[in-house]
């Protein structure tokens, strides 16, 4: 009977078609090509090489910044600000890294502030920008979404103004490492999101923080009269997606070596949120998944890898990726889980009593 | 005190609007945001012109990639009744409405860089821009003129290129020029076609994604320089020489790009000036003095440069970029 209870729940599970979906997906990728899964040791660079790789790789960004949209989506809200944070920490960091230069000039020929003003300053920035969302949505009582619009809007005009409305290029050789760099043969940026999740992850699960959250969402008031300080998790919350956003803004412009005020994080917002959606978390807030938003950021990111190793006309390009996230949506709906919990309940119930 | 205060500054204001707008010839230009070096310089330029030049007013708008901005841009410079209006659209399509209201203001409308699909419907004074099908042109016809001074002319090679934001009239435009010339250069063989949203970013996830599904790569035409120089980490990720390994083509010749040229690291760059101030004033000038323009198109003069100089594509030969390199502006 137990044993029948947990494949039914299991089936029940959004996450587990979620994964469901990105092993159905990887599937026809090797139907199609078998290499695409082929992992080689690149020499050159010290790192393993393959379609995987660069799946994982260039996930990162929605990855880190989905574990802080997990959790403002588990509070009840959205934050749409965090595009923009990653232009502006793109912005910062190269601003300090061509400090005294606006001309475009050969990379060389400029003074480069402190490397831990580079890495830090834009964090900081950030993650005040967190908080201050989180300020007017716990203190002003404004809905998140109407809170981190303002910043969403006004974030990538603050980055054209730090860098003159300029694409500086740099080839500061240590602000590399951060998005090219490597470490036990893989990809930093990989690296950057294992620590990133598996901090995410102990913070909210081996301290109560994460039960804080869920209890929030669900219903503040009851959460406050019952003793939990609903502003301080609020506020907790949007300053670690402020951070977060301010990590994934260092790795893309580690990437490219530049700003893009313009195109840094753009729709950044709507990937996270599709992550986080797709990892099983409801939009009203309550219970997340970590794990789960995992998945749906290497979703989307397999998507787009799939589009590009199999030459997807581009003007199909928007289409097919909206087809496929449809699929996963429905997959994932109410009446297909339960019909598919049923059946497997009814056979576990069956194959049970024959035994019997 | 306060009251007085106020008042008084209430009335510089209304007196400096008065000013400007009773003397000074106001000029709005919606752009579409910073998207590159490119369009950076193309901004600064014209900016600086219209600032610089004593009695025109500029009014800036950066429509930040979105067509709804520049459509509400557009919208408020009619409404503030402006003298001209510059204009370069974000994508193609989808401006007939907003461009038929500047027509019906009776506002001049100079079209800069880019032509909207509407351009026959609608009435506009001047176009400024490239030739985007020759500029594509030159990118196939300077790999193939390439291949051919190295004695390597027959030899079958497989090319991909590296297409822009779909829809963009650059990218429709360039792929045009690309696909015909491709016809004179029966050696190149298509493996590869996909955009890269003309961002540095994308240029080197496409290109990373086809170093693994394509097994062999000799030249990469990009549609614009900062593709190619993020595809140019890309093949260094996989182990391969830029440069050398592949052919990488660019185009619009951002500073960058001669960067990586003199480096070797890119191999040729054809331009695509952003640099119209030259152009736009005298014709403002003259619409001043009361001269009729009718879509009159203005192609800026362009060249193309790379590593050696000297491969002569018909209408243009290259030039040697490290010989330029000091006195590009952008």
């Amino acid at each position: 009977m137990r044993k029948n209870l947990n494949l039914s729940s299991i089936m029940q599970s959004k996450v587990t078609w979620a994964v469901i979906a990105e092993m159905l997906i990887l599937l026809v990728c090797f139907a199609i090509r078998p290499d695409f899964f082929s992992i080689s040791y690149q020499p050159s660079t010290g790192m393993l090489y393959g379609s995987l790789i660069d799946i994982v790789n260039r996930s990162a960004e929605i990855t880190i910044i989905s574990m802080g949209m997990t959790l403002v989506i588990a509070l009840g809200g959205t934050d749409l600000s965090v595009g923009a944070l990653v232009a502006v920490a793109g912005a910062i960091a190269l601003k300090f890294l061509r400090w005294d230069v606006l001309e475009y000039t050969t990379p060389g020929d400029y003074s480069v502030c402190p490397y831990i003003l580079v890495l830090t300053v834009p964090l900081i920035i950030c993650a005040l920008m967190g908080l201050f969302n989180g300020f007017l949505v716990a203190k002003g009582g404004i809905q998140p979404i109407i809170a981190t619009l303002i910043l969403m809007v006004c974030g990538r005009g603050v980055a054209q103004i730090l860098t003159d409305g300029k694409q500086f290029t740099t080839g500061y050789s240590p602000f590399r490492v951060i998005g090219q760099g490597s470490f036990l043969y893989l990809p930093m940026p990989i690296i950057i999101t294992i620590v990133v999740v598996v901090a995410v992850a102990l913070f909210t699960r081996k301290t109560a923080f994460g039960a804080f959250v869920e209890s929030v969402g669900v219903n503040p008031s009851a959460s406050r009269l019952s003793g939990i300080k609903a502003d301080q998790v609020i506020l907790i919350v949007f300053l670690l997606t402020g951070l977060l956003s301010g990590i994934a803004g260092l790795i893309y412009s580690s990437r490219i070596m530049s700003n893009d005020s313009n195109n840094a994080g753009l729709n950044f917002e709507m990937d996270a949120i599709l992550a986080v959606v797709i990892g099983g978390t409801n939009m009203s807030g309550g219970k997340f998944s970590i794990i789960g938003t995992l998945v749906g950021s290497l979703i989307i990111r397999t998507i787009v890898t799939f589009v590009y190793y199999f030459g997807i006309v581009a003007e199909a390009t928007m289409a097919f990726k909206a087809l496929i996230i449809a699929v996963v949506i429905v997959l994932q709906s109410a009446p297909v889980r339960e019909y598919f919990a049923k059946r497997a309940a009814k056979r576990v119930k069956v194959s049970g009593g024959v035994q019997a | 005190m306060k009251k007085v205060f106020l008042l008084v500054v209430a009335l510089v204001m209304v007196f400096a609007v008065s000013a400007a707008s009773a003397k000074d010839v106001v000029i709005a230009f919606s752009q579409i945001g910073q998207e590159s070096d490119w369009r950076t310089a193309n901004t600064d330029d014209l900016r600086s012109a219209i600032e610089n030049h004593p009695g025109w007013k500029l009014v800036y708008d950066d429509g930040q990639q979105k067509q709804e901005n520049q459509i509400k841009a557009l919208r408020n410079f009619i409404t503030q009744d402006v003298d001209y209006i510059l204009f370069t659209g974000v994508v193609s399509t989808g401006w007939d409405e907003v461009l038929k209201e500047v027509n019906e203001a009776e506002i001049p409308l100079l079209l800069i860089d880019r032509l909207p699909d509407c351009a026959d419907k609608i009435d506009y004074v001047a176009a400024f821009g490239g030739d985007f099908v020759e500029e594509g042109r030159r990118q196939v016809a300077w790999a193939g003129e390439y291949f051919k001074s190295i004695g390597k002319g027959d030899v079958d090679m497989n090319i991909v290129i590296m297409e822009g934001t779909t829809g963009a009239s650059a990218q429709t435009g360039r792929t045009e020029g690309n696909l015909k010339a491709l016809a004179e250069y029966p050696h190149f063989k298509l493996v590869g076609q996909q955009s890269g949203n003309f961002t540095r970013a994308e240029g080197q996830a496409v290109m990373e994604s086809w170093l693994k599904s394509i097994d062999k790569i000799d030249v990469l035409i990009a549609q614009n320089d900062d593709m190619a120089l993020g595809a140019i980490d890309a093949i260094k990720a996989a182990g391969k020489v830029p440069g050398k390994d592949i052919i990488i083509v660019g185009c619009d010749s951002v500073k960058a790009a001669f960067d990586a040229i003199v480096a070797g690291e890119m191999n040729c760059t054809v331009e695509c000036t952003p640099l119209y101030g030259a152009f736009v004033v005298p014709t403002i000038e003259a619409l001043e003095r009361g001269e009729r323009f009718d879509k009159t198109v203005v192609h800026p003069e362009e060249g193309v440069f790379d590593m050696d100089g000297g491969i002569d594509l018909g209408s243009v030969k290259s030039v040697k970029a490290a010989d330029v390199i000091a006195s590009r502006r952008y």
